[in-house]
């Protein structure tokens, strides 16, 4: 075990490594290792394959959300903490977060008109 | 005719033969399905040209409202056209895109309108409000229609388009080795991961990757000559040392990082008369008796053992083969060793539970 000092250190580079190994692994290889772990390579598969879709579905939704309110946030400016990411209208300073595990899109941001845009719609026309 | 050769002269054969009026009906007929894209921006026009031409589309391209009435008036019907609303106006210019200049009509518009209002709307007919109004063929259901939006916002909804494709496409061992590297990578940062878990970390790299779109300099942009998973994985890889490094710059010590050793050797602490609840100190321990378990739970393990020790000396696989006599297969089978008994959940203390949310 190392020093106290380096343990922070210490913990960092044995899983780097570890990291790093498993995308070495052949696919027979990496499916056998979560067996062998206890796991269920399906439900983990899953898993991941359903964080991936939430997220790529909540910032669209998000952004489409604030788009249709008149809003306008710089994508680089959400901050994550405690669990949701947050952000701040660049027009009328509203505010706007979202959970990805939950779904949640809140603020007043969200819900309410840009206070500071100018911008109309143009009325439908539509040939029906 | 005149005017339009400029504009034929740019286009393939194969489309320059479409639009000939003679040749229109039978093109027609052997090809139903045209798209007609009017989009000055070089990059969105070879997207779109891709997306649709996979969809078995024909596609003719014009750089601006001008061309794209030419080739709507010249070569239609189109049962795809999608124009880009902040094209420049050109004076005189009428344009009717409602369909009656086809016999068949427009089946699908999509519409991407930069939000300005100083910019004349020159295609009012195409103003939906919902990706839900337009209307399209049940074949064309599943295509993203962007209403109404800006240049940026269109940028990551396409982004969205490749990343849900390429997400769709991952196979089962390309979404368990995603979530093992992202499940060490988080507990190798210990209490600087503080209460974010493997979930967090892949979801950032996601996060990243869209955003990474509408400006290189913002997020991560995705390079699709590097499949998705090579990508989040190395998106991840940054993340997760710009969380630790955002970590320290916070200046959180511990009370073990301020220890210093008095005239006789003992060990005290400049604020262990100042009480606090800070959630530290146990975010610390925890990140010890981790490390203490990693070492415990192969302490049966000479080889592991052996492994741990090297790389914690900075060894290289090939110096650690060298060293310690192994062969790349023992060398692999005990990196399985370590990590199969470190993936037991007895083995893992969990992030989410062990890192008490300090934000």
């Amino acid at each position: 075990m190392p020093e106290n000092k380096n343990r922070n250190e210490a913990l960092e580079r044995i899983m780097n490594h570890l990291a790093d190994s498993v995308l070495a692994l052949s696919d027979e290889a990496m499916v056998a290792e979560v067996i062998d772990s206890g796991g269920d390579p399906v439900v983990e598969a899953e898993k991941t394959g359903n964080v991936l879709q939430q997220a790529s579905q909540i910032l669209e939704q998000v952004t489409e959300r604030l788009s249709g309110l008149g809003h306008r946030v710089n994508a680089n400016y959400w901050c994550r903490v405690r669990s949701a990411y947050h952000n701040n209208c660049l027009k009328c300073g509203m505010a706007v977060s979202f959970r990805t595990k939950t779904g949640e899109i809140l603020g007043r941001a969200a819900a309410l008109p840009c206070a500071a845009t100018g911008e109309y719609r143009v009325a439908k026309m539509v040939n029906d | 005719m005149s005017h339009l050769l400029p504009l034929m002269d740019a286009l393939p054969a194969g489309e320059l033969a479409a639009c000939a009026p003679s040749a229109r009906t039978q093109s027609i007929n052997a090809c139903p399905k045209s798209a007609l894209l009017v989009e000055g921006d070089d990059g969105l026009s070879t997207f779109f040209r891709s997306f649709l031409s996979e969809e078995g589309y024909v596609v003719r391209i014009a750089s601006n409202a001008e061309e794209g009435l030419r080739l709507y008036r010249d070569c239609a019907p189109y049962t795809v056209v999608l124009i880009n609303y902040c094209l420049p106006r050109t004076e005189g210019v009428g344009v009717d895109w409602s369909g009656e200049s086809q016999s068949h009509g427009v089946e699908l518009a999509m519409a991407v309108r930069k939000i300005n209002p100083s910019q004349g709307v020159i295609l009012a007919a195409f103003d939906f409000r919902s990706a839900a109004e337009v209307p399209r063929p049940p074949a064309l259901m599943h295509i993203p229609i962007i209403v109404e939006t800006n240049v940026s916002h269109l940028r990551m909804v396409l982004e969205k388009i490749e990343v849900d494709r390429a997400i769709k496409a991952l196979t089962r061992s390309d979404q368990l080795r995603l979530q093992h590297f992202a499940k060490y990578r988080i507990r190798g940062l210990g209490r600087a991961a503080r209460d974010r878990d493997w979930e967090d970390l892949l979801e950032e790299a996601l996060y990243r990757t869209l955003i990474g779109a509408t400006d290189a300099r913002q997020g991560r942009h995705w390079n699709k000559k590097v499949d998705l998973v090579k990508h989040l994985e190395q998106a991840m890889r940054s993340i997760a040392s710009s969380w630790k490094r955002q970590f320290k710059e916070e200046g959180t010590f511990l009370i073990s990082e301020l220890s210093r050793s008095d005239g006789d050797g003992q060990e005290y602490s400049p604020v262990d008369s100042v009480r606090s609840d800070d959630a530290s100190a146990d975010e610390h321990l925890i990140e010890e008796e981790d490390l203490a378990l990693v070492f415990a739970s192969l302490k049966d393990d000479q080889q592991a053992t052996e492994v741990l020790q090297a790389w914690l000396h900075g060894l290289r696989k090939e110096e650690i083969l060298s060293k310690y006599g192994f062969d790349r297969k023992q060398y692999a089978a005990i990196m399985r060793r370590i990590r199969v008994k470190l993936s037991k959940p007895k083995n893992h203390s969990g992030t989410r539970n062990h890192n008490h949310a300090r934000e």
